[in-house]
């Protein structure tokens, strides 16, 4: 009887771990150059980013919402941090500025949400705009690149022979998890995406807390754009296109409900990797990048509808 | 329960096995060297022709080739994750056209720590930043694009007999074989007084986008003799525009690429010229002179493909 | 009047799921032209032994004979084509078809393949209202009628089908008095015509009003069955529950205290006019009206769950202003909503969680949660109000009517709230559940909360209230004292004068 529930409350997670290794096995039988500990830290590396901004994600969409906007917002908190970098400030108090600006972008997005009363999609949409009109118009289209050592170590370095971004990847999500499953904020995030209603009817500060969320989307979206200028040495106005549909699919793949409600970082980190692991073995492979695209999208797919094929019947 | 996602894997698994048995390198000759070329995207013509060069080049010399690419043009962080795998696979030498000048640097750099040569193609990494960086290329294999936009002003210039508006349809900004061929088309123009650019925006190397820029420049600016885009793609979508406003032969447009699609565009008249680049030598030099380093030959460090008009 | 032919007769129906054994051994007799009531408390196996009738469900042992002859259905069509049909408590119908196209689904009388014949469709579904005593034109569409109509309109479409057999479940639930006055009448018609009728509800008094005989299961188990003359209300609650009641309304004399909540001149734009009142402690207060009178319209209002336009609270003796619900839980209110599944629980969250949400603040430092104390708090509300539940991680929507209700009364007492609004507290919900709420009523009376319960059960308003307001259109139209008569409240909540 203590095992049951249990079962039930993760099996859709070990269902996506379970697919996860399953994929390396496949892999490692595919092509020798898969399971090297320098190609499973390259993934790592690889994943970082869109791991980053599906943690943000993964708490939208469990509070009900949507971001579109993350993608736009790597690029505009690129360009604002390189801004930084390039007048010359030290790169720790330009990286927090950077995780500022992203902060208050998340923000003006919440605000939108609560106070606006916008529906999270079309309110993320416009500011998706915004944002990256911004950064265009603040760099005048063009990249600016070439930083100091020290801000490029936050990429090129290492802890323990463990890439720098898969280390950082690493303690965002112990975080992420440990605010969702452990503090009010994350027992929050559920109530709302849970049924926004009764939340509200037990005290709870909706507004408060929904743009909070949206805050540290947009947070997050800022480290990530932080990992990416490192890793390129140059920030782009036109970085992280298509940003928000990696950090959808990671966390849906990872079995986050798009209806709220739902969710748990561990899935998403596990979504992240499969991405990663995918890309990087379909490399290894030299299959073509058309190809690529069909097997990515027919793994969200299958994921989602594994989910919804098996999901038990209601009473 | 939690077992349910096993079928769905299982097939993946089969299908990966079976994408492996079709993998170019189990059909080439074992102990050859493996040659990857990593261009911007696979759906430019540009960039196809360059694979098609550079495969018959491998098969002439014997060696393997690994072809990849991002899905969009622009995505220069997965061009280097693209570049990061293929380190991981150990290719043998690294053809790469980049995404981004300067993004492609840190790239470079890794290959150089793996001791992978690395040939540059079409667009030129920022030498201030590879020197920076302290990266090595083998050679560069590319056109001028700075020479082609030259041209190109010139071919405008003349045509259109020393007066006139001129509007200009740019690549993404930012990129250096864009800015190039601007700085080129620019210069040229600056040389004759009576014509001036009325107008120059950014398309962002897309078709839609050519068309929609274009419309709106012939809405602001009625008296446009001529137009430049710094592409064919760009080119024939402004022709379409042009078109669209009963316009067809008023106005002289001139791209850049020369595609097929251009050519035959200038046969019909809607396009009066382009700037033939040879993607096709390209690839086959990348792939000849990768072989070449390699087997320890010296290679130029520059290797110049030509470029002419197409009238 | 009943005949004495037999229309269904199962013999030890049995049924598993994994873990649960849902009936053990039921029997069930339906005669013809009866109305035959199934009763139970939730979870007691009732809809389990309808889905077997229905087809819906396979049974493990029994048999099931339809007018004598043994049968073993192979799916709800097989039910319908052997002349079993069911009425649902939500309805089934395609809102912007119309009566006459519902009826007659996917048995559409054609001229010709593909075309329609509509007129022969209206006249086909128009016999069928009239003879059923409906003034309800075939041509309507479903959605512009109102629920009873609608519910009209499945019966219809029953027994346009044919039935023999009828099962309704709940039908009443959404209705008001004169609709259930009107659906009785038809009910009447069918028992003419031969139908046998099993009728599903928790309105104890329809049951007397309307039923020839009732069965009683519970936990899945056959109790009895017993003409519907030989029964009182005690003696059926006692079957249901296994044990004796004293009462169905267990209401202790209140010894109220000093005024909890005072309000005065409370309006808020077109929805509340001119509201004047107080609880004080110790006493729960009955507020009683007519749908859409305003009653919790004014809960939310007190709640801050809604702004107001004019008007003072006072809670305690001193003057607030309550702008938004937490600021009201924060002084003491607590507000158990209507509907507990849109506004009460976060369905997908477990009972703890549910049970926490209000009191969050009391189990987390510096936003941190402490699991351990969290876990204590709702561990023991679980074991105070006997909440029924495999465990505290178990989700809320896995727990039956009652016990999701016991959790959102456990979250205001979680807050140790002493200013408590019940809207519609026992709605949908078993007998024994209705009196264990009840009783958790008076316990907190008697600490010294006051209590203001919103009811559209009269009975309940008169069983457990001390004092009764009766709303009408937005104001306050009436104060009873608790000797007042059903009728009385009735006539105020209708606006006239006494």
């Amino acid at each position: 009887m203590t095992l049951k529930p249990f079962l039930i409350r993760y099996a859709r997670q070990f269902g996506t771990l379970f697919g996860l290794v399953l994929l390396c096995i496949a892999l490692w039988i595919a092509t020798p150059y898969f399971l090297t500990s320098s190609n499973l830290l390259n993934i790592m590396e690889q994943s970082a980013i869109n791991a980053l901004i599906a943690v943000g994600m993964t708490f939208i969409i469990i509070s009900g919402g949507i971001d579109l906007s993350v993608g736009s917002l790597v690029a505009f908190t690129g360009v604002v941090l390189a801004g930084f970098l390039h007048d010359g400030w030290p790169w720790p108090l330009a990286v927090a500025c950077g995780l500022v600006a992203g902060l208050g972008c998340g923000i003006v997005n919440g605000l939108l949400v609560t106070l606006g009363r916008l529906p999270p999609f079309i309110a993320t949409l416009g500011t998706m705009s915004v944002a990256r009109g911004a950064a265009l118009l603040y760099t005048d289209g063009r990249p600016s690149s070439g930083f100091d050592s020290g801000f490029r170590s936050l990429a090129t370095g290492q802890v323990l022979h463990i890439p720098a971004p898969a280390v950082i990847m690493l303690v965002v999500y112990v975080l992420g998890h440990f605010v969702l499953t452990r503090t009010k904020f994350g027992r929050y995030t559920y109530a709302i995406g849970g049924n926004e209603e009764a939340a509200l009817l037990s005290g709870v500060r909706v507004r408060l807390y929904k743009t909070l969320i949206y805050g540290a989307g947009g947070l997050l979206s800022a480290l990530a754009a932080v990992l990416l200028t490192a890793r390129l040495n140059s920030a782009q106005p036109i970085a992280g296109i298509n940003y928000e549909l990696d950090a959808i699919a990671a966390t849906v793949i990872g079995g986050t409900s798009l209806l709220g409600g739902q969710g748990t970082m561990g899935g998403t980190l596990v979504g992240a990797l499969i991405m990663g692991v995918l890309r990087n073995g379909l490399n290894l492979l030299g299959v073509s990048s058309f190809v690529q695209q069909v097997v990515i999208g027919a793994v969200i797919i299958l994921a989602v509808l594994v989910d919804v094929l098996f999901k038990p019947k209601k009473k | 329960m939690f077992l349910r996602l096993f079928p769905c894997l299982a097939l993946l698994a089969l299908g990966l096995a079976a994408c492996n048995r079709h993998a170019p390198e189990s059909t080439a000759k074992s102990g050859s060297p493996t040659i990857a070329l990593v261009v911007k995207t696979l759906n430019n013509p540009f960039f196809i022709d360059m694979q098609a060069g550079a495969e018959a080049e491998t098969k002439r010399l014997g060696v393997n080739l690994l072809v990849q690419a991002a899905e969009r043009e622009i995505d220069v962080e997965r061009q280097m994750q693209i570049v990061e795998n293929l380190i991981e696979r150990h290719v043998d030498a690294l053809c790469i056209a980049p995404s981004g000048s300067r993004e492609i640097v840190p790239v470079i750099v890794k290959a150089n720590r793996a001791g992978i040569p690395v040939l540059i193609i079409d667009t030129r990494a920022d030498e201030k930043a590879l020197a920076a960086a302290g990266g090595r290329i083998a050679a560069f294999i590319g056109s001028d694009n700075y020479d082609g936009g030259r041209i190109a002003g010139a071919f405008v210039a003349e045509r259109l007999g020393g007066s006139g508006a001129v509007a200009v349809l740019e690549g993404i900004p930012g990129h250096e074989t864009g800015d190039a061929r601007l700085r080129g088309f620019r210069e040229a123009i600056a040389a004759a007084p009576g014509i001036h650019i009325v107008a120059s925006q950014p398309a962002n190397w897309e078709r839609d986008q050519g068309f929609n820029v274009c419309q709106n420049i012939l809405q602001a600016h009625p008296d446009v003799k001529a137009l430049f885009a710094c592409s064919d793609l760009m080119a024939l979508g402004a022709v379409e525009a042009i078109a669209a406003a009963h316009r067809t032969g008023q106005i002289l447009v001139v791209g850049f690429d020369a595609l097929p699609e251009a050519r035959a565009a200038i046969k019909q008249g809607t396009m009066a010229a382009t700037v033939a680049q040879f993607p096709q030598k390209m690839g086959e030099l990348a792939v000849a002179n990768a072989v070449k380093a390699l087997k320890g030959e010296a290679i130029p460090a520059s290797i110049p493909v030509p470029i002419q008009l197409v009238k | 009047m009943p005949s004495l032919v037999s229309a269904l007769r199962l013999r030890g129906i049995r049924k598993t799921f994994p873990g649960v054994l849902a009936l053990d051994g039921v029997d069930f007799d339906l005669l013809s032209g009866e109305v035959h009531i199934l009763l139970g408390e939730n979870g007691a196996g009732k809809s389990t032994l309808m889905k077997i009738i229905s087809g819906a469900s396979r049974r493990d042992a029994g048999t099931m004979e339809i007018a004598g002859v043994p049968v073993d259905l192979t799916g709800p069509r097989h039910a319908q084509e052997l002349g079993i049909g069911i009425i649902y408590q939500e309805l089934n119908l395609v809102p912007h078809l119309s009566v006459a196209e519902n009826i007659l689904l996917g048995r559409e009388p054609m001229l010709c393949p593909g075309v329609l014949d509509r007129r022969r469709l209206r006249r086909i579904a128009q016999e069928l209202l009239d003879e059923l005593g409906l003034t309800i034109a075939a041509g309507a569409v479903v959605s512009s009628l109102g629920v009873a109509e609608q519910q009209m309109v499945e019966v219809a479409k029953a027994l346009s089908l044919d039935a023999r057999v009828l099962i309704m479940d709940e039908p009443t639930s959404a209705l008001t008095s004169q609709e259930i006055e009107r659906l009785f009448a038809t009910i009447r018609r069918l028992k003419a015509r031969g139908v046998g009728i099993i009728y599903i509800s928790h309105r104890m008094e329809e049951l007397f009003a309307i039923g020839d005989r009732v069965t009683v299961l519970r936990d899945g188990r056959y109790i009895g069955t017993k003409a519907i003359g030989e029964c009182t209300l005690d003696s059926l609650i006692a079957m249901m529950t296994g044990r004796d009641l004293d009462a169905q309304f267990p209401k202790e004399a209140a010894r109220p205290g000093e005024v909890a909540l005072r309000v005065e001149g409370l309006g808020r734009n077109g929805v509340l006019h001119d509201i004047s009142f107080s609880v004080r402690r110790g006493e729960i207060v009955g507020l009683a009206g007519l749908m859409g009178s305003g009653r919790t319209e004014l809960a939310r209002a007190l709640f801050g769950a809604d702004a107001i336009d004019c008007g003072r609270i006072e809670v305690h003796g001193r003057e607030r202003r309550i702008r938004s619900p937490r600021e009201a839980i924060d002084l003491g209110l607590g507000f158990l909503t209507e509907d507990r599944k849109t506004q009460g629980l976060v369905l997908a969250l477990s009972v703890q969680s549910n049970l926490c949400l209000p009191s969050l603040d009391k189990y987390a430092r510096g936003g941190v949660m402490m699991e351990t104390r969290e876990r204590a708090a709702a561990g023991r509300m679980v074991d105070e109000l006997h909440i029924k539940t495999p465990g505290l991680q178990q989700r809320a929507d896995c727990l039956s009517g009652g016990n999701q209700q016991k959790v959102v009364l456990g979250k205001w007492l979680c807050t140790a709230a002493d200013i408590l609004i019940f809207d519609e507290p026992t709605r949908g919900i078993d007998v024994g559940a209705k009196v264990e709420i009840y009783r958790l009523m008076n316990r907190l009376a008697a600490q010294g909360a006051a209590i203001l319960m919103i009811s559209s059960e009269l009975p309940e308003i008169l069983g457990m209230s001390d004092r009764i307001l009766v709303m009408h259109e937005g104001r306050i139209a009436r104060e009873f004292s608790a000797g007042a008569t059903q009728e009385q409240l009735l006539a105020a909540a209708l606006g006239r004068s006494v």
